[in-house]
């Protein structure tokens, strides 16, 4: 069959996200990490990640995301952070703040971090700590003020759902309060223990779009003070989102013993294999591998995406979300309009009668 | 941002060691015609005058107030951006 659109070759990624360590203070209801997570003992060694960073720059990788779990668990955090910048790559770290001190932030600052992200799990203390599964709420207000003494780049990260969507304008007047320079409103996304937590945690479609006016006023109102940047939830959209930019197009994740993966979740994807970075090369991998080249390119798509000119925008939307929903990891993601399954989407978005607990007789 | 603004880059922003690129947080922005020269010469110390007056001197023959106008309206949509500051 002649296809309507034809996908542009891949180039090098972008960004590498590399995972140093799935430990982390906080057990957060929608944590994006899989449900299996890697043990401290099979973690890279600190030479394993100069390693990758070294090779990542050398195939063109502009950001380095430092991520986990949480970073700051790992005690040779700045010598990683020196050698993402000696390699030449943009240093971020996404962090919950928990075990941050005025002079750990310097050594990290020193050894070349440039960019700081925070993320509130809620606007109230209680609430916060209750979705973080821990009391972190508190520690995170506290270092704003610290981090704001340094010369970096700080982003505050919103996430938002079911719980707190009612209150978003509450819930960005405390950012602009903490004065960040960027702030990302985001809604949780349903992998992992999110997806566990789905009935509990996904908004619905009222509270969607009365949140929208609220952002775009925002946005308008921030301008030139803080860059807010918000994502739409795909749930609620008629074509699914270009997840992770396509797959194998633009990001790599390494997690923390080495596996590369195209994205967070793709280890839920049935008879994915993993190459490792102790074993090859990070250009041999993004080339060559077979979890990079599963779903790159439109070889393994249903004739309705082949014939889609919207696959050079989205390049088939998101392989996990196709596969946790409908059970094939071809199949059309459900968020799109043309999918036999898209249905179900719209059975989630409907109000919910409150979560009320049932008590025994 | 007015002509005797200093405008610098905002922290958590530099330019790419050798490609016409911006690296900020959460990604890059591709740079066109001089525009890396013109944030290459924001130092903290020079204002949007003298950096006209730099380019005035580099370009022979081009137009002060175009410049002037051209320099200021680059700045303005960056430092609405949010990767410079003045």
């Amino acid at each position: 069959m002649s296809s309507a659109a034809t996908i542009s070759p891949v180039g090098s990624p972008l960004s590498l996200i590399a995972e140093v360590t799935h430990r982390c203070p906080l057990h957060c209801l929608y944590c994006s990490n899989p449900i299996e997570m890697q043990r401290a003992e099979s973690e890279l060694s600190t030479e394993d990640w100069k390693r990758v960073f070294q090779q990542a720059a050398d195939m063109g990788v502009l950001h380095l995301h430092l991520t986990g779990g949480e970073p700051l668990a790992r005690r040779d955090l700045p010598e990683l952070i020196r050698a993402g910048r000696d390699a030449g790559l943009y240093v971020n770290m996404i962090t919950s703040g928990v075990g941050m001190t005025e002079d750990r932030l310097a050594t990290l600052v020193e050894a070349g971090l440039e960019h700081l992200q925070l993320s509130f799990q809620d606007l109230e203390e209680a609430s916060a700590n209750h979705i973080a599964g821990t009391r972190a709420h508190a520690i995170k207000l506290a270092l704003v003020p610290v981090l704001k003494r340094f010369h970096l780049a700080f982003t505050i990260n919103l996430v938002v759902h079911r719980m707190n969507l009612d209150r978003l304008e509450e819930f960005i007047a405390l950012a602009e309060d903490l004065q960040p320079d960027r702030l990302e409103i985001a809604h949780v996304q349903y992998y992992g223990w999110a997806l566990k937590n789905r009935s509990l945690l996904m908004p619905t479609e009222e509270q969607v779009q009365r949140s929208l006016p609220i952002v775009e006023a925002a946005k308008e109102r921030l301008k030139g003070r803080i860059h807010l940047e918000a994502v739409f939830p795909d749930y609620f959209g008629s074509f699914p989102k270009a997840c992770v930019g396509g797959w194998g197009r633009q990001t790599m994740l390494i997690d923390p013993a080495g596996q590369a993966l195209p994205c967070h979740s793709a280890a839920i994807i049935p008879g994915m294999t993993f190459d490792n970075v102790r074993e090859h090369d990070l250009k041999w991998i993004w080339e060559s591998s077979s979890a990079f080249q599963r779903f790159r390119g439109d070889a393994w798509m249903s004739p309705t995406c082949l014939a889609c000119p919207r696959k050079e925008r989205d390049f088939g939307g998101c392989r996990c979300q196709a596969f946790l929903l409908t059970g094939d990891p071809n199949a059309i993601d459900p968020v799109c309009s043309f999918s036999p399954h898209h249905d179900l989407l719209k059975d989630l978005r409907v109000s919910e009668p409150e979560l009320l607990p049932i008590w025994r007789g | 941002m007015e002509l005797n603004s200093i405008p610098r880059l905002a922290p958590g922003c530099r330019l790419h060691p050798t490609e016409s690129v911006l690296l900020i947080p959460e990604g890059t922005l591709n740079l066109t015609g001089p525009t890396r020269e013109i944030l290459t010469m924001l130092d903290g110390t020079r204002n949007v005058s003298a950096v006209v007056g730099d380019l005035l001197h580099q370009y022979e023959g081009a137009d002060e107030i175009e410049v002037q106008k051209d320099v200021l309206d680059l700045l303005n949509r960056l430092q609405q951006r949010g990767v410079i500051r003045a």
